[in-house]
């Protein structure tokens, strides 16, 4: 290690890059002065109070996490039946039906936005709640087939043959084999869609409507008119969240399972 | 006694191509049979189809008398050895081995007796509770087969059990298989491409070339008798002559004996002449390549004094030599005549 000094000085400035701005961040939210300053003239959580207290930001987290939890649900279950078939069969379109799962990350989240916006709310006269939800699903699949296909692809075939030669019929086999063996991809697919989507802005903002709005937006909406360091603090918990999340996972599964996959 | 096996003229087509052809095939109970033949000669296809994993495009599969030919693998009482071993990479080596059990509804305390004879058998019972990326290859193995038998099923299937194991183990795996079938007693088929795995372990050895049964019986039957070119270059044979009067012959270099070049032929057998190509030197003896009337003939002496270009005898003695007196063509096939060298290529080592 100490013989690649420029190496280790380039990844340190990397690190640097990335985690300055966030770092930087923690501080003013726990400033006591009314405006995002820095460094903050004295400590305080009362932007933390402030943020906890108003409304719109509580009533928001309650749809970000109903949307994200939902939409995560909505997608694994399309889409690790999805994989499973695109991963276990061969058939004539298998190749066409992979892209087009996969599409969703390609096209221009704005533009996905918008199509939903027109069709969904426009035409079908569908709640934000809902809009949100389907566009939200949209967004996720790729991610749901793709990190669960890799899992699948990784485990032995043979695996489900072994288990129907011992005895196990067809929906057995599924259960105490595939279905087990597929679990560290689910839990990484679960976590990062639930991510992705909590922390989704361009597809939010287009199928957000009056009185329903996620938090990513609504704090958007926020710093257009105000510049006190609520923002900060909301950034601040939502950082911590992140880490939480990132630990269990660590915990429960390994990272090195869930994202070199 | 009905047997434990039993193909009808099976046939497995591929789009349209034959990858199995009218195979029949009788295995009685007790009995350790090997499905023989380079890749692509069909024994997969037809060990696959014994286990319920294909169906075949036409024929019957008789298991213990009866017909199995449509019945899920499920439904068949085998005991399937995977290349890959195929082990449970989230249960333990007991939970492995005890799945079958469970799945036909075995009582609890006697899945685990079981469990601990069948991993007694392998030599494995101090590694129940470990998993199975923990082991070695060899051990997996082991496990893989421990799985396969604790139920008892009618039929152990294994498909290339030794190919992903290195030289050393898998001669010593040999053996081990073969004590686990002996003490067992355990009917079982061997697919393989390995025809010394074939020679030992088998008592009946059914060699596949294009999807056809080429030649079965007892494996030192084959060995000293192949009835075809095919069959002798798989099992190791190299020289191949066509004598006039008694058409195709195999015989071993070391039964080949190498005269000069106008000594009077002995009696009780063939001679030909050649030219020598190629000598090696081994130390007791050499191997001499001699080119007769443009076919390469190996042959073995102690003459040290051979080098090529030498013009040489070569006496073959009859109660050596092998008629080969099949042909390796099948029908619809275009009929060719030795294609076999091609087939050797294409067997892996």
């Amino acid at each position: 290690m100490r013989r690649r000094p420029v190496l280790w000085g380039l990844a340190a400035l990397a690190l640097l890059f990335l985690l300055g701005p966030i770092l930087l961040m923690v501080p003013v939210a726990f400033s006591s002065g009314d405006t995002i300053e820095f460094p903050p003239p004295g400590l305080s959580t009362r932007w933390f109070e402030q943020a906890l207290d108003y409304q719109p930001f509580l009533d928001a987290l309650r749809t970000s996490l109903l949307v994200a939890g939902g939409a995560t649900l909505l997608a694994l279950l399309i889409g690790v039946p999805a994989t499973l078939v695109i991963q276990r069969y061969r058939f004539p379109g298998r190749k066409a039906i992979e892209t087009l799962f996969l599409s969703p990350v390609i096209v221009p989240e704005l533009v996905l936005g918008f199509a939903l916006f027109q069709q969904l709310m426009v035409t079908l006269r569908i709640t934000a709640l809902g809009a949100l939800l389907i566009g939200h699903t949209v967004l996720l699949l790729p991610y749901a087939v793709r990190v669960t296909g890799a899992s699948l692809a990784m485990s032995d075939p043979a695996l489900e043959e072994a288990a129907r030669g011992l005895g196990a019929g067809p929906v057995r086999a599924f259960f105490r084999i595939t279905l087990p063996v597929m679990t560290p991809g689910i839990v990484a697919a679960s976590v990062l869609s639930l991510l992705t989507s909590f922390n989704n802005v361009p597809l939010s903002l287009l199928l957000t409507g009056p009185g329903m709005s996620t938090l990513p937006v609504e704090m958007l909406r926020y710093v257009e008119f105000s510049f006190d360091p609520v923002v900060a603090a909301v950034s601040t918990l939502l950082l911590g969240i992140t880490v939480v999340v990132a630990l269990v996972t660590e915990r429960l599964v390994g990272f090195n399972k869930v994202f070199s996959q | 006694m009905t047997p434990v096996v039993q193909l009808k003229a099976v046939t497995r087509e591929f789009a349209g191509t034959a990858a199995v052809r009218e195979v029949d095939l009788t295995v009685t109970r007790g009995q350790f049979v090997a499905l023989l033949g380079p890749s692509g000669c069909g024994k997969t296809t037809t060990l696959r189809m014994i286990a319920g994993y294909l169906q075949p495009t036409s024929g019957t599969i008789l298991l213990e008398g009866r017909d199995a030919t449509r019945l899920p693998p499920e439904r068949r009482n085998i005991g399937m050895v995977f290349q890959s071993y195929a082990l449970f990479p989230h249960m333990t080596v007991a939970k492995n081995v005890a799945f079958g059990l469970q799945m036909r509804k075995v009582p609890a305390a006697q899945i685990r007796t079981r469990v601990h004879e069948a991993l007694d058998l392998v030599g494995l019972a101090h590694l129940a509770d470990r998993r199975p990326q923990q082991l070695s290859g060899g051990q997996q193995q082991r496990v893989a087969l421990a799985r396969a038998i604790a139920a008892r099923p009618a039929v152990l299937l294994l498909d290339e059990p030794l190919s992903n194991l290195d030289a050393r183990l898998r001669v010593q795996m040999r053996q081990e298989l073969l004590r686990i079938q002996r003490e067992t007693g355990i009917t079982a088929i061997l697919v393989t491409h390995d025809q010394e795995e074939a020679l030992e372990l088998a008592d009946s050895m059914v060699i596949l070339d294009r999807g056809r049964v080429v030649q079965q019986g007892h494996p030192r039957e084959v060995f000293r008798a192949p009835r075809t070119r095919f069959v002798a270059e798989f099992l190791g044979y190299e020289n191949f002559l066509d004598l006039p009067g008694r058409g195709r012959i195999t015989i071993r270099p070391e039964h080949v004996d190498v005269v000069e070049h106008d000594a009077a032929p002995p009696a009780g057998g063939e001679s030909v002449t050649g030219t020598v190509a190629a000598v090696r030197f081994r130390g007791t003896d050499c191997v001499v390549t001699v080119d007769v009337g443009g076919q390469n003939v190996l042959a073995t002496t102690t003459n040290d004094s051979l080098r090529a270009g030498s013009p040489v005898r070569l006496f073959l003695p009859l109660d050596r030599a092998i008629s080969l007196t099949g042909t390796d063509s099948v029908p619809g096939d275009g009929g060719q005549g030795t294609p076999s060298l091609q087939h050797q290529q294409e067997s892996p080592a």
